[in-house]
């Protein structure tokens, strides 16, 4: 493939693009993007995700603190007023549901987690600070157990059914899985 | 048949795509997904930033591996041939819907198999639905629906993809700043890179030497019944993931609370049935494909690019299926795939 003066050509543009290539990378090897000089979108992003969580903690930090002093009825008000004011909020849907466990009443809170894990799936996701997996797990485990109980005592029970695929839909999201 | 090499090869990469498939779970990647070139795809087409799921983002050194053990393997054995120039566009668009179906079922026919081996009872519908997509590719092959044949020669490109691959093995040594990976989601879990490296290379290397092949194998059995080797090595898969998935207290039979599974069971048929049917237009089910692209077929290539494309839509148009079920566009997604696999299949038809 170097038959005459265009192939020579050719062959010497790559040679030289080649070196200057290395001779860049090599010369901006130390300051690379990852020091900040470049689009280092992943930290950029980060930060955006650990604002995104110090604002709902803030946001819900009075429910929160309501629900761990054990006034739940309280909590469930002020929870109220928040999820009016963000209706796309996931993480209000979650402390609902904690709450409600707390008051005893598992299916409701059960369908309060699958419409929080439906808008954002960091709640049963460990490496997320979000993460509530331990608390949902739990329920599920409790509520799977008596659901089936519950389904021979009377089958044929359409909202015992629902709350069946309820739970079906929380076992598949806390096996993990690529989404 | 089994005093053949070509046979015990078969069995062999099978069976270490089974042990595999499931060990590179155990050692990080997402549950029934250790090896999945759809999920793959998808990871890796968010982590050069074609989609926005920060949950979906991670160069996969698996996928690197699969094309560049092909690579490695077709120059080794002399087999390295660049071809191309059979309906390139067609491919693209096939290599797109084909990303399209494995998201609505959620996973390639590789981790179709690994699902079921785990006991996931849900991936029967995506079994049903592969084999009659290869039945229908095949009675469309029989009727005379062929993509036009392909030119040998260094003017296609075929050394184009494994090039490509060989800048996203330095991309995911050297880490650039404009590459993403996801901090949670199914993106942050993967097994050690030079495992899942080397995993992908000994398998790609195998599986160009044999060219062992999910949708291959169930058209060659369509074809000629239980004498090809393929069919052997499909049910060799199956058994060492299996095993597997029972040795490492991963199999859970059942269809409810199964990991990255819906109970849509009409979309899982008709997602894998899309699959199967572009797979054998394409000669070849997506692992395939990255294969053939390691050899220098650059249609091949073409699809893999596809792949790609379809894997960012799949995550920005909201295509993708979920636990929670599949979404509006998932569905217009396959039914626009069915209706551009009838329009080609009329169009590519020789009537003569």
């Amino acid at each position: 493939m170097c038959k005459d003066s265009f192939d020579k050509f050719c062959w010497a543009l790559l040679a030289v693009a080649l070196s200057v290539l290395v001779a860049v990378l090599v010369l901006n090897g130390g300051r690379d993007n990852k020091s900040g000089s470049g689009p280092n979108k992943a930290l950029e992003r980060e930060m955006a995700y650990y604002a995104r969580v110090e604002l709902i903690n803030k946001l819900y930090g009075p429910v929160d603190k309501l629900r761990s002093a054990g006034s739940n009825q309280e909590a469930l008000l002020k929870l109220d007023e928040l999820n009016r004011k963000y209706p796309g909020e996931a993480h209000g849907h979650i402390l609902q549901g904690l709450i409600l466990q707390n008051l005893g009443a598992p299916d409701e809170a059960i369908a309060s987690f699958v419409e929080g894990i439906r808008l954002n799936g960091d709640y049963v996701d460990d490496k997320s600070p979000l993460s509530r997996r331990r608390e949902i797990q739990r329920l599920v485990d409790t509520s799977a157990k008596d659901i089936t109980a519950r389904i021979a005592a009377n089958p044929g029970n359409r909202t015992l059914a629902g709350q069946l695929q309820k739970i079906n839909y929380l076992k598949s999201r806390l096996a993990g899985g690529c989404e | 048949m089994t005093r053949s090499i070509e046979f015990w090869t078969t069995i062999a990469t099978a069976l270490l795509l089974g042990t595999l498939g499931v060990l590179l779970s155990v050692w990080g990647n997402p549950e029934n997904s250790g090896i999945c070139v759809s999920c793959f795809i998808e990871n890796s087409a968010g982590a050069l930033g074609l989609h926005d799921n920060t949950n979906m983002q991670y160069l996969r050194p698996e996928l690197i591996g699969f094309v560049l053990g092909s690579t490695a393997s077709a120059i080794a054995f002399r087999d390295f041939q660049s071809r191309g120039g059979s309906a390139p566009l067609s491919r693209l668009f096939l290599g797109i819907f084909l990303i399209f179906g494995c998201a609505v079922f959620i996973g390639c026919p590789i981790k179709l198999f690994l699902r079921l081996s785990a006991g996931d009872l849900t991936a029967v519908a995506g079994v049903a639905g592969l084999l009659a997509g290869v039945w229908m590719g095949l009675k469309g092959l029989a009727r005379g629906v062929e993509l036009v044949r392909q030119d040998r020669g260094n003017a296609n490109g075929g050394h184009l993809m494994p090039i490509l691959f060989v800048l996203l093995l330095v991309f995911l040594i050297t880490r650039p700043g404009f590459l993403l990976f996801s901090a949670k989601g199914g993106g942050a879990q993967y097994a050690p890179w030079l495992l899942a490296l080397g995993a992908g290379v000994g398998l790609g290397a195998l599986a160009q030497r044999t060219r062992f092949c999910i949708t291959g194998s169930i058209r060659n059995t369509f074809l000629m019944g239980l004498r090809v080797p393929a069919i052997w090595g499909l049910l060799a898969f199956i058994a060492a993931a299996a095993v597997a998935n029972l040795a490492t207290g991963r199999f859970n039979l059942g269809l409810y609370g199964q990991p990255g599974a819906h109970l849509e069971y009409v979309w899982s048929f008709l997602g894998m049935g899309l699959v199967g049917w572009i797979s054998v237009l394409i000669g070849g089910c997506p692992f395939r494909q990255l294969i053939k692209a390691g050899e220098g077929d650059a249609d091949a290539g073409l699809v893999v690019i596809g792949m790609f494309i379809g894997g960012a839509l799949s995550q920005s148009w909201g295509i993708a299926a979920t636990a929670a079920g599949v979404p509006l566009y998932g569905k217009v997604a396959i039914l626009l795939g069915f209706a551009s696999v009838a329009c080609g299949s009329l169009v590519c038809r020789d009537r003569t």
